[in-house]
């Protein structure tokens, strides 16, 4: 046992008598014999601040069943599964969902091919000045947010933009280049490319410069050790990579809305409407919970399939 | 080595592509800034910095940014605490569950943001908490949890067991040891996760927008609900802060413990 407190010499530092006052209450609170129950407690807070969320869908699943009154503008009281039914059979909501669909597959692979070399030089590369150039080139839009960068765009891309300005400098008549589908796919790739090269790097960093030279001395050109060798090897990455850009392109709010003008919503702007628009909250409830049922779908057959690649949390080993 | 010129020339070219995409945005942006004239044109009108001026005199920019500011800080404080116990817990333990708590703990980053938005918007409205800004400070540490966890448990790996039994070899009790051995060994991960709840919470821009309402705009929805009428440069002036606060985030980041860190594997 340790001694008591009034036994200490005086010139025991203050942080010192804190620090064991502490442990007393620790101790007092939390005895050795519950200390399997440890790394419980330390997950407490992350599973009660998870918790909220938690509730918050099984809201927005009750939510789902019940539908407006249109006579009152109030939810209904008793359940039905018509909003499920009306999500499935109205037009307007399957050329939305097939929009959103189809965007995000091109915007994925469209943002792995241009991620991959990004990542491939900027790992591989000698140079470090090079490495952190291409580093902060990547972080400076990631940490600006999306807003600001579709902001931009707008400055770009607009019928008074710089592109159109600079084509009219050569004699030819502005161009709409906003408010239409390719438009939003362009700002989706944009946005999307960080995170894809910052899920990529830590994969290609894994795969042994060696191996690149061992084809080469085989025999192999550029071309058939990328294909043989740093794909297959890379696939972790890519998985993480391509699941992270799926998910987030296919939900994505702010570019449809910016770029898009309203003319070409996807699922979240759908979503947003029902809430805000047209106050039909069952049927926004709806939508969004078959939207999270989507994606964790996606994510969970992608881990069946390939495993978390390079999203898993905790021990690697 | 043979196709060793031709290797560098089609990546290089993708790279340069992708740089042009990543940086226009931005440089446009600082450009439209300085300009002189009350339209964004090209060429600009002469340079000036009176949109800098006029922002600095606007009190609903400066009142969103300083909204922003708060919910950014009171994310992050709740995230360190949490999201650093979740991590080393994650990382050092053999958990029972382990894989359904890790799967329950990435259900933040598996939701869509609009439906954890909306799901959130839901229960803060039956508690009667809509209408504040704390809130949207719990709502951002929420969505952005696994973020936290990520940055922890990936730098747990030089959290050497070893070294906390040493410790307590030495007569370390449990405590001291996890403030002395644990935690510095996971600092980078604590302040690389740090910082990005932080710029992650001040640039959030849907569960704000499904949680605030007029009174309490954060300065992303404010310049979302400009930029649906008219683009006037000093939205151009107030990204810039963005940009500013960005810029210092990855020279701390660096400072800290190097930009490096996202390159390595696990």
């Amino acid at each position: 046992m340790r001694p008591s407190r009034t036994s200490y010499p005086l010139s025991y530092p203050l942080s010192w008598r804190l620090m064991d006052a502490l442990e007393a209450v620790a101790a007092a609170i939390w005895p050795r014999s519950f200390s399997a129950a440890v790394p419980w407690l330390m997950l407490l807070p992350a599973v009660v601040l998870v918790g909220l969320l938690v509730l918050g869908l099984w809201d927005m699943a009750d939510g789902s069943f019940r539908t407006l009154d249109t006579a009152t503008f109030l939810p209904s009281d008793d359940y039905s599964l018509a909003n499920y039914d009306r999500a499935f059979s109205e037009k307007l909501f399957f050329t939305v969902a097939s929009r959103s669909l189809i965007g995000s597959l091109i915007v994925t692979v469209v943002t792995l091919v241009f991620a991959f070399p990004y990542s491939y030089v900027m790992v591989r590369t000698r140079s470090a000045a090079l490495r952190k150039f291409l580093l902060i080139a990547l972080f400076l839009p990631f940490f600006i947010g999306q807003v600001v960068r579709a902001y931009g765009w707008l400055i770009i891309l607009g019928s008074q933009g710089m592109v159109n300005e600079a084509l009219g400098l050569v004699g030819v008549a502005p161009i709409r280049l906003l408010y239409n589908y390719p438009a939003v796919l362009f700002g989706l790739v944009q946005y999307m490319l960080p995170f894809a090269v910052l899920m990529l790097a830590p994969a290609l960093t894994a795969i042994p410069e060696e191996m690149e030279s061992a084809a080469g001395s085989l025999g192999a050109n550029w071309v058939r050790t990328f294909i043989h060798v740093v794909l297959p090897l890379a696939k972790p990455g890519f998985i993480g990579a391509g699941l992270v850009v799926l998910t987030l392109s296919l939900t994505d709010f702010a570019i449809p809305a910016i770029l898009g003008g309203g003319s070409q919503d996807f699922i979240a702007n759908a979503i947003y409407d029902q809430f805000f628009r047209t106050s039909d909250q069952g049927m926004g409830a709806t939508l969004a919970l078959l939207l999270v049922a989507v994606g964790s779908i996606m994510v969970g057959v992608v881990f069946a399939l390939f495993g978390a690649g390079t999203l898993a949390m905790g021990r690697s080993k | 080595m043979k196709g060793d010129r031709s290797k560098a020339v089609t990546l290089w070219t993708f790279v340069a592509i992708a740089l042009v995409m990543l940086s226009a945005p931005t440089l446009v942006v600082l450009g439209a800034s300085f300009t002189a004239g009350n339209m964004i044109t090209f060429p600009p009108e002469g340079l000036s910095l009176k949109w800098y001026a006029e922002i600095a005199g606007a009190t609903d920019l400066r009142d969103a940014f300083l909204r922003s500011l708060i919910v950014a800080t009171i994310c992050t404080a709740i995230s360190i605490p949490t999201g650093t116990l979740a991590g080393i817990a994650l990382a050092k333990y053999r958990v029972r569950f382990a894989a359904g708590v890790q799967v329950y703990l990435l259900l933040p980053f598996t939701v869509p943001l609009i439906g954890s938005g909306i799901g959130l918007m839901l229960i803060f409205g039956k508690w009667g908490l809509l209408g504040q800004l704390w809130p949207v400070g719990v709502a951002c540490a929420v969505i952005n949890l696994p973020f936290m966890i990520w940055a922890v448990t990936a730098s747990a790996a030089s959290l050497d067991p070893d070294l906390e039994l040493a410790a307590a070899n030495c007569g370390a009790p449990p405590l001291s040891t996890f403030l002395a051995v644990t935690v510095p060994a996971v600092t980078p991960g604590i302040i690389t996760g740090a910082l990005l709840m932080f710029i992650l919470a001040l640039n959030e821009f849907l569960v704000s927008l499904l949680l605030v309402d007029a009174r309490i705009v954060t300065l992303p929805v404010q310049i979302y609900n400009s930029i649906r009428s008219i683009i006037t440069p000093d939205l151009a002036a107030i990204s810039v802060v963005f940009i500013a606060v960005a810029a210092i985030a990855i020279a701390l980041l660096d400072w800290l413990v190097g930009l490096d860190i996202f390159l390595k594997s696990k």
